[in-house]
């Protein structure tokens, strides 16, 4: 069962030392010594061949329990250590450098998990001695086998890329860019700005959302280390953490600074489109500025709509509007990426709650296009201040939906999330509506009143004492929006009020503004180039929301803001910058730490018939045509192994997790119970 | 100074034990190893037959050492990876996915019940999920009874150790 050959070639492998196995069993304070028998275990594991010494402590990961393990390493010269403890995902990182410490490599050492996966899961004391002897004693058979491995280090390009030109990636970029490193700051869209651009007033500053963004945007465009640029897609990406190769394409502009008077050109244009700034609110020429104070402050030509005229040139004298200009690519290099491609409003379904078919049905989008002084109303509702308006908020369009009652998504889901914002932003809105129509009758038809931000829940008793009636429906049974029969109001609303038990009521209204939710901005081709983790809700998963809330699971890629999920802008600032900071980490370490548990070819066996090459998820092995072998790529492995399970002729291991490791642990854990055979002479047991 | 402990066969022990299933479980160490982890966490109980052994993905691990379980003396195996999608490496649970039934299916040639392999997807959440499987798969390895590879093959005069192969006769 112990493979004698084993130690002895390790023994004769240059730079591997014969083992010399060290056993250290973890009391826990008693979360693993009151139901393991840790002395039977220390005593059980130093019978183990190689084994020179055991022992027991109370807490092995504290100080005294680690010095313990570097004072033995050096006193008996131990080669391989063996820790029974808690969970690897716990301490694993803490006795790897305590071992380092004592002057060993750091992977000659072995964890063995007894309190998650023995003494808090099995009841029965004689069992869980058993069971963790085993699993001491087949990690013992293991560490025989182990051989020192380094740790990667992949140089970082000192450079970052931004995806993303709303306000958070403008923050990131920013952030970045006062920690002195270079960023390259890509928008697709041919303005900077995002989604915050559109909206008219931000919760809880009652600030004018522009001003704001515009201070931001300033910081960032005049910063030198900070690139911009717009209408630039993601065509192709390539390489690791510290030097990814990004491939852009860069939609021509059609017009440059040279263009003095934007607004002849633009009056000039006889194309007109639907504005998408305006959500579909206005008109715009093939020739556009989003709105006055946009970044860049020049207009931008929408090929789409364009049909190459010639007016608008001859409009400016043909200074600075070039309507033959190519789109171009170019590649960017970069040690980190920070995703921040936001969101989408949801959309909603012809017909859901009336949405395009009565005209008084409006998005609190649009409202708040309605209500920018610079929108396409200037400002303006329609209707007069002084009549008894009727408004009526509808929460939780696109949110919170559920299987069965809301019609599926075209994609076959619901939207069954909560959106976050749109309970604070509707109360942000009745108020205003409330302060600038005080005759007006204003009804919020909610599911439940989630306004749990610092300073939201004032919008709520804000609205509460300004006389908004609030309307309580069941998800179950959603409100009804028809036309009313008489003629005399553009739409009614019937439902049941659950705060006047369930009593159906029906309201009449001049306009009734959908609260829609938010959904991720579509961004399937860099989910699929990044090999990011999504969630079930479709948005970007990080890898722990609590520990590690703005990394992806792809080393060297970030997450800022509602690509993440539904954020509001203060989340989504806090996000960005949290994003940068971890990136401005990384790249001033100057290069990462990868674990070595790579794929490695055997030259003499490889046969060359590359099934590694189809099961590899990283495309990291490559056929050397002139040998007819099997090449990996140690930069681009990741170190999963699925290529040394696939080797018909075993001739890629996988470093850490050889075939002969692992049938070290099953060869012991299946072999005959302790104390039956001949065994060596015990080690030296201190307990 | 290491020195070599003979095998003993399985079928000579002085003393039979009453028969406990011996299951040994692979789980990859992103989901599954980490939702055992969170069954210990949740204190919730199992029995002790399964023996864990960690690899970095389920897409690891290789149908040989299946085989070489059960022809050490498994009772039953089992193979856990993170659910589909949730691939640490992306899609290294692919072939897993595509292996997997593929080997239970040769397993069953071999007379080896399909109650002795699961394969299951364990996300880190899971832990009771975990839980319950090893209890489901303890007691529906414990209804089939013992397995021992080893001893069947002893009794044929196959030989034991090294040579002890599932599908092999060789001496």
């Amino acid at each position: 069962m112990f493979d004698a050959t084993d130690s002895a070639a390790s023994g004769s492998t240059p730079g591997v030392q014969a083992p010399r196995v060290g056993v250290f069993v973890c009391h826990c304070g008693g979360n693993i010594s009151d139901v393991v028998d840790v002395k039977r275990v220390a005593e059980e594991a130093a019978r183990m061949p190689d084994v020179v010494f055991t022992t027991t402590h109370m807490f092995h990961c504290s100080d005294p329990g680690q010095a313990l393990i570097e004072q033995k390493i050096r006193e008996h010269a131990l080669t391989r250590v063996v820790v029974a403890a808690c969970s690897p995902t716990l301490h694993q990182i803490t006795f790897r450098r305590a071992v380092e410490r004592a002057g060993l490599n750091q992977y000659l050492f072995e964890h063995v998990n007894i309190r998650e996966h023995v003494s808090w899961v099995i009841e029965d004391k004689e069992a869980a001695t058993a069971k963790a002897s085993r699993l001491v004693r087949a990690a013992v058979n293991r560490a025989r086998l182990l051989v020192p491995l380094d740790k990667r280090r992949i140089p970082i390009h000192p450079a970052a890329l931004v995806i993303g030109g709303g306000v958070a990636g403008l923050m990131a970029a920013r952030d970045l860019g006062d920690r002195g490193m270079k960023v390259t700051l890509i928008e697709n869209r041919p303005f900077l700005g995002g989604r915050m651009a559109q909206l008219w007033n931000v919760f809880p500053t009652n600030e004018e959302a522009r001003p704001l963004l515009s201070d931001l945007v300033r910081d960032v465009v005049k910063h030198p280390l900070i690139t911009i640029l717009t209408g630039a897609h993601v065509v192709n990406s390539e390489g690791v953490v510290g030097d990814f190769k990004t491939k852009i394409k860069i939609d021509a502009r059609g017009v440059d600074e040279r263009l003095t008077y934007p607004g002849n050109a633009i009056a000039a244009c006889p194309e007109e489109t639907i504005s998408e700034f305006d959500f579909a609110l206005s008109r715009r020429k093939a020739i556009y500025m989003p709105y006055p104070g946009c970044f860049p402050p020049i207009p931008a030509i929408d090929w789409h709509t364009c049909t190459k005229c010639g007016k608008c040139v001859a409009a400016v004298g043909g200074k600075g509007i070039n309507l033959d200009a190519k789109p171009r690519e170019l590649t960017l290099h970069s040690g980190v990426i920070i995703l921040a491609t936001g969101y989408d409003p949801y959309e909603p379904l012809l017909g859901e709650y009336g949405y395009g078919i009565f005209p008084k049905v409006i998005t609190l989008q649009q409202l708040h296009r309605m209500l920018d002084p610079e929108g396409p109303t200037a400002g303006a509702l329609p209707f007069d201040s002084n009549t008894p308006v009727r408004i009526g908020f509808l929460h939780c369009v696109g949110a919170r939906q559920i299987d069965g009652v809301n019609a599926p998504q075209p994609d076959g889901k619901v939207k069954d999330y909560c959106a976050r914002t749109c309970c604070t932003a509707a109360m942000h809105a009745a108020v205003a509506l409330r302060e600038r129509f005080p005759k007006s009758h204003i009804t919020s038809f909610y599911q439940d009143m989630r306004t749990y931000g610092r300073g939201h829940e004032e919008y709520y008793e804000q609205a509460s004492q300004l006389g908004v009636l609030f309307v309580r429906y069941s998800p179950w049974h959603p409100p009804r929006v028809d036309k009313d029969r008489a003629g005399k109001w553009p739409v009614v609303v019937r439902t049941n009020d659950l705060l006047t038990d369930g009593l159906p009521i029906e309201v009449p209204l001049d306009l009734l503004v959908l609260a829609t939710g938010v959904v991720p901005h579509d961004i399937s081709e860099l989910v699929t180039m990044y090999s990011c983790a999504v969630g079930y809700d479709s948005f970007l998963l990080e890898v722990h929301p609590k520990l590690r809330p703005v990394e992806l699971a792809v080393s060297g890629v970030f997450l800022a803001g509602c690509c993440q999920g539904p954020m509001d802008i203060t989340e989504a600032c806090s996000a960005a910058s949290a994003a940068a900071s971890k990136a401005a980490a990384m790249i001033s370490q100057g290069q990462v730490e990868m674990d070595p548990f790579i794929a490695s070819v055997d030259e003499e066996v490889c046969t060359g018939c590359q099934t590694c090459l189809t099961v590899c998820p990283y495309d990291a092995i490559v056929r050397d045509e002139a040998r007819g072998l099997a090449i990996v790529s140690e930069a681009l492995c990741t170190g999963c192994g699925t290529c040394a399970a696939a080797c018909p002729s075993s001739a890629i291991q996988q470093a850490g997790f050889n075939d002969r490791q692992v049938r070290a642990e099953i060869d012991v854990l299946l072999g005959p119970v302790v104390g039956r055979g001949p065994v060596q002479a015990p080690a030296e047991v201190v307990t | 100074m290491s020195q070599v402990e003979t095998v003993q066969p399985p079928a000579e022990t002085e003393t039979p034990l009453a028969w406990e299933p011996r299951i040994i479980a692979f789980l990859c160490y992103w989901c599954s190893y980490t939702g055992a982890d969170n069954a210990g966490t949740s204190r919730l109980k199992y029995p002790a037959n399964v023996d864990i052994i960690r690899v970095m993905c389920s897409g690891r691990v290789d149908p040989d050492l299946i085989m070489i379980a059960f022809a050490q003396g498994a009772d039953g195996v089992m193979v856990c990876g993170c659910h589909i999608g949730d691939c640490h490496y992306i899609a290294g649970n692919h072939k897993t996915m595509t292996r997997m039934p593929l080997l239970s299916r040769v397993l069953q040639d071999f007379g080896i019940e399909p109650e002795r392999f699961v394969h299951e997807w364990v996300s880190a959440a899971e832990g009771d999920k975990f839980a319950r499987l090893v209890r489901q798969v303890t007691e529906q390895v414990r209804q089939v009874g013992p397995l021992d590879w080893p001893g069947r093959m002893y009794r044929r005069g196959v030989g034991h150790g090294e040579d002890l192969q599932p599908w092999g006769d060789q001496a």
